[in-house]
């Protein structure tokens, strides 16, 4: 396929801006025998994340007497792109996507607290259109919040990337494709510290600059569905809550 | 740990009534959902529930070589994922023998019940389309086998066929749908002590001394596998063979519902 | 005021010593989801995993019995131990039991005491926040369960509950309400009317 243009007079292919994401909507507990679970359709992703534990880390040796180790699986099924039939189980994208998403949550999660234990993490994408990443650790994230597992913040991702000497936020598979530059970032909302920086292609010291600023400004809107979602369960009594007493 | 534990003692005693935890007589089946197209992407999907069993089938088509052996015929392949999301005992790795298992059984009935019309997906000489089944479990709590094969036929029941012009697959667009034979489900039974129980639970599993899953269309026993190592005696053999006759005609319907039918 | 808070949330500008809370940067942040009572000073989680305190009663289910420990699933991030010569009773895999905790090792291994075997009946697992709800006060909201099933129910604070006899498939359904309704005002009158069968 020849490279499409991304950008025409401001709009990107599907119609958004470079500042606008893609509908995001996060759902709690999909998953009843996990400890939390959620389920994200961010654009046309679609993935399922559960989370398990703290329970006793094994194999033995994987253990840490000092604090909870943490695990994380990203996959994605065979029948979750549009295009032809994949591999199911881990490749070496998926291993190093599980890496770094592991590294977010090692971030975040009191792990002093259970010594000897293992969390596991699980991502599952159901459907692909790029940015999954991204969207997988914002779904984790909500998992653990609903698992009870205490966290010091609760961490949200997204990629910005440029096509056409433009900055995009939330690149879709096209524009991964054939933009420019793709990077993804998670960042933790309260501190506003930089969890998971990846990058490639290429871009100017300014345009990493702007391209954080983007995605510090876009937490607003992408903490502001992780909070409905886990807040969802509990919301019709929060005004009750403050009646009743 | 399952949300439920139950003692040897009380699961008994329950069945010896000709009752179940969960207010289930022996052949019941729990509340089952079927949600189809939730994957677009794939060319096919349905997502299955059986009580808290959730399982998502997803359907792919691609262009290959025919099998050797049936060189004017399409193929197909289904593979089972029990993921470590799912339940608590399921390990990352390679495919355990239980999903191996489950992915052949629900194969076979796919297959052995023509339910894809596999002559039709013959393209040219050296070319015709493979069809890929992958089940998806994404949460357990018991009969992954009812489950599954409900979930494969309620996709490939609803799946789009992808056209083949000029060398390029075209997956979107007006496409017509994959042709499709006989429709066949499965029904699966446990064996706990003198009872036997159709579409067991987690927690009533973990008891099963024998399991039995066979599967059918509207006219024929297309696949049938026994587990576990305990036995039936031929006269249960008999009788479960036609109580999935009668148990079948409503989990075909409600594939069939799918579509509108 | 109450507020309801997710993990990261501020709760204070100043340090306060509160459970599930930490402080950082001299401010107070919530770790789990709960609610926050600025007045009361106190934080009751919604969500949240089971800390053991010596003294407090637990079911378990025996993992593996052994000549001089016995290894006891509590569904917990740490197993349970008894070690046998503090111990009459003699158990074995499978068994379901009542125990009480008595200390923490520096392992965090749960040191558990006074075993008793629950014979029978079944065990169902709910989150052990929800525990307290599921006693009530002064253990009301129990008592009102086993009168009006006449099953027999032992409440463990690390979630487990094992019912045997009498109306088991009622006093089930109201467990598992408490646990989805806990934290929507007149529950005690709701499951008072389910037990009644005047719904």
């Amino acid at each position: 396929m020849e490279k499409p243009t991304l950008i025409t007079n401001g709009k990107r292919l599907d119609g958004r801006d470079q500042n606008t994401l893609r509908p995001i909507k996060i759902s709690v507990n999909p998953v009843k025998n996990a400890a939390g679970s959620a389920y994200i359709e961010w654009g046309n992703n679609k993935i399922v994340s559960a989370v398990y534990g703290p329970r006793e880390a094994l194999p033995k040796h994987t253990q840490d007497p000092d604090k909870a180790v943490i695990k994380c699986r990203y996959t994605m099924a065979p029948f979750s792109s549009l295009e032809e039939h994949g591999r199911p189980g881990m490749n070496r994208r998926a291993i190093e996507i599980s890496k770094v998403t592991k590294e977010v949550f090692e971030n975040v999660i009191l792990r002093d607290l259970f010594p000897g234990n293992e969390i596991s993490i699980f991502v599952e994408v159901l459907q692909s259109d790029g940015g999954t990443r991204a969207a997988g650790i914002t779904c984790a994230s909500v998992a653990l919040a609903a698992s009870g597992i205490p966290m010091r913040d609760m961490p949200y991702a997204v990629s910005v990337g440029k096509a056409e000497d433009t900055l995009i936020l939330d690149l879709d598979k096209i524009e991964d494709n054939y933009s420019s530059a793709d990077m993804p970032i998670a960042i933790n909302p309260r501190t506003q510290e930089i969890n998971l920086l990846q990058m490639d292609g290429e871009l100017t010291p300014d345009d990493v600059h702007r391209g954080i600023e983007m995605v510090i400004k876009a937490g607003e809107v992408i903490t502001k569905a992780q909070r409905e979602a886990l807040l969802a369960p509990y919301e019709m009594t929060s005004e009750k809550y403050k009646a009743s007493i | 740990m399952n949300v439920t534990t139950l003692t040897d003692q009380y699961l008994r005693e329950r069945l010896s009534k000709g009752t179940r935890d969960d207010g289930r007589d022996l052949f019941s089946f729990r509340n089952i959902s079927i949600e189809i197209g939730k994957i677009p992407h794939a060319e096919g999907s349905a997502e299955v529930t059986f009580g808290n069993t959730k399982v998502l089938a997803g359907i792919k088509l691609d262009v290959g070589e025919p099998m050797r052996d049936k060189p004017d015929e399409g193929s197909m392949m289904t593979g089972a994922e029990l993921l470590p999301l799912a339940h608590h005992t399921f390990d990352s790795g390679p495919p355990s023998p239980d999903a191996v298992e489950l992915a052949r059984v629900v194969d076979r009935g796919i297959r052995a019940a023509n339910m894809i019309d596999v002559k039709k997906l013959f393209i040219e000489e050296g070319k015709s389309w493979n069809v890929f089944v992958d089940l998806y479990i994404l949460n357990y709590d018991g009969n992954l086998f009812d489950s599954s094969a409900l979930a494969a036929a309620a996709a490939l029941y609803n799946a789009r066929m992808p056209k083949y012009e000029e060398g390029k697959v075209v997956r979107e667009g007006e496409l017509g749908k994959l042709p499709i034979g006989n429709l066949s489900t499965s029904c699966t039974y446990a064996k706990i002590g003198n009872s036997i129980l159709l579409d067991t639970n987690a927690s009533e599993e973990i008891f099963a001394d024998a399991r039995i899953t066979i599967a059918n269309d509207e006219q024929f026993v297309r696949a049938m596998q026994k587990g576990l190592s305990g036995a039936f005696k031929a006269g249960e053999v008999d009788m479960l063979v036609e109580k999935t006759f009668e148990k079948s005609k409503d989990l075909r319907k409600m594939v069939q519902s799918t579509r509108g039918e | 005021m109450r507020r309801l808070v997710l993990p990261g949330d501020i709760i204070a500008e100043k340090p306060l010593r509160l459970d599930h809370t930490i402080v950082e940067e001299g401010k107070t942040c919530s770790t789990v989801i709960g609610i926050f009572d600025e007045e009361k000073n106190s934080f009751i989680p919604l969500e949240g995993l089971w800390y053991p305190t010596p003294g407090e009663k637990i079911i378990g289910i025996v993992e593996e019995a052994k000549l001089n420990t016995d290894l006891i699933d509590i569904n917990a991030p740490y197993k349970g131990l008894i070690i046998s010569k503090f111990s009459e009773t003699s158990l074995a895999g499978g068994d379901i039991i009542e125990a009480t905790v008595k200390e923490l090792d520096k392992t965090g291994t749960i040191i558990l005491s006074r075993p008793r075997v629950l014979f029978g009946g079944k065990v169902l697992v709910i989150k052990p926040s929800k525990v307290p709800r599921l006693l009530g006060k002064q253990d009301t909201m129990i008592r009102q369960i086993i009168e009006k099933t006449k099953s027999s129910i032992s409440v463990g604070m690390n979630g487990l509950v094992w019912i045997k006899g009498g109306d088991s498939d009622m006093a089930t359904k109201a467990i598992l309400r408490i646990q989805d309704e806990s934290h929507v005002p007149g529950l005690t009158e709701r499951i008072s009317q389910m037990l009644e069968g005047k719904e």
